[in-house]
């Protein structure tokens, strides 16, 4: 993910802004490929991993098919 | 009979099929250079990719399914893993587009793959797309427009009816029928 999408993003269990921790870079360094999203708020976590934010509520993580 | 058997082998993302077609289409001319748009349930990526490159605008998908996520950003578009519009800022977006999932579904058949997430909308059709609604107007920007994918199989009038109760009203800017429904594409405007 582009760091750009940041401002967009947000916690979806109470709507507040993310912070990006341990973030790793791609190449180019323009694209974000694996690092944390925390909630400023809740403190809630969401991974990036292969450069895609997973922002599901922590009970949909593993309820959903593989 | 599985909702995957009845449309195709796919299991794992929801291909492009004539709703993705009519939905990218009618998108693609309402959408201008330098708007900022966000595509639900993007499955493979195809209608966000085609509004990027017919229009220039800023597309970027979302999806629940982490394979859809995976088939979005291998084609290089901006992809987030979300359940519908949660995780998105408030005022952000000048249009949100949705296919979303709405075949009325018997509520015996498990929730067993990920094709029946991408095709299910529920016992009436509209479970999902009622959830889509009532959050909708939070990320849209203040002149900013939806446009829903809507079958004959799931109501176009009670959909419209449901965005009517959000405070979106809803106009009919493309439809082609098919010989078990007819798709709509619905543009609901504040």
């Amino acid at each position: 993910m582009k760091e750009s999408l940041l401002e967009i993003l947000c916690c979806p269990l109470d709507k507040h802004d993310l912070e990006l921790e341990d973030a790793e870079y791609d190449d180019d360094g323009d694209e974000i490929v694996s690092g944390t999203l925390v909630c400023t708020e809740c403190g809630e976590r969401y991974p990036i991993e292969d450069g895609i934010p997973n922002l599901l509520p922590p009970d949909m993580r593993e309820g959903t098919p593989a | 009979m599985k909702l995957a058997d009845k449309r195709g082998l796919e299991t794992d993302v929801y291909q492009p099929a004539e709703d993705s077609h009519l939905l990218a289409t009618t998108a693609s001319e309402r959408i201008d250079d330098g708007d900022f748009v966000l595509e639900v349930g993007t499955g493979s990526g195809y209608v966000v990719e085609t509004i990027a490159d017919e229009t220039g605008a800023r597309a970027i998908g979302s999806d629940l399914n982490p394979h859809a996520c995976e088939r979005a950003r291998d084609r290089g578009l901006e992809a987030v893993r979300a359940d519908l519009l949660t995780p998105f800022a408030a005022s952000t977006f000048d249009a949100v587009v949705f296919n979303p999932p709405y075949l009325p579904t018997d509520p015996d058949n498990e929730w067993d793959d990920w094709m029946e997430h991408a095709l299910s909308g529920g016992e009436s059709g509209r479970e999902v797309i009622d959830r889509f609604l009532t959050d909708v107007g939070r990320v849209l920007s203040p002149d900013g427009v939806v446009l829903l994918l809507v079958s004959s199989l799931t109501g176009v009038e009670e959909v419209v009816e449901r965005a009517g109760e959000e405070g979106f009203s809803a106009v009919a800017v493309a439809d082609e029928s098919f010989p078990y429904e007819t798709l709509t594409v619905l543009e609901l405007v504040r």
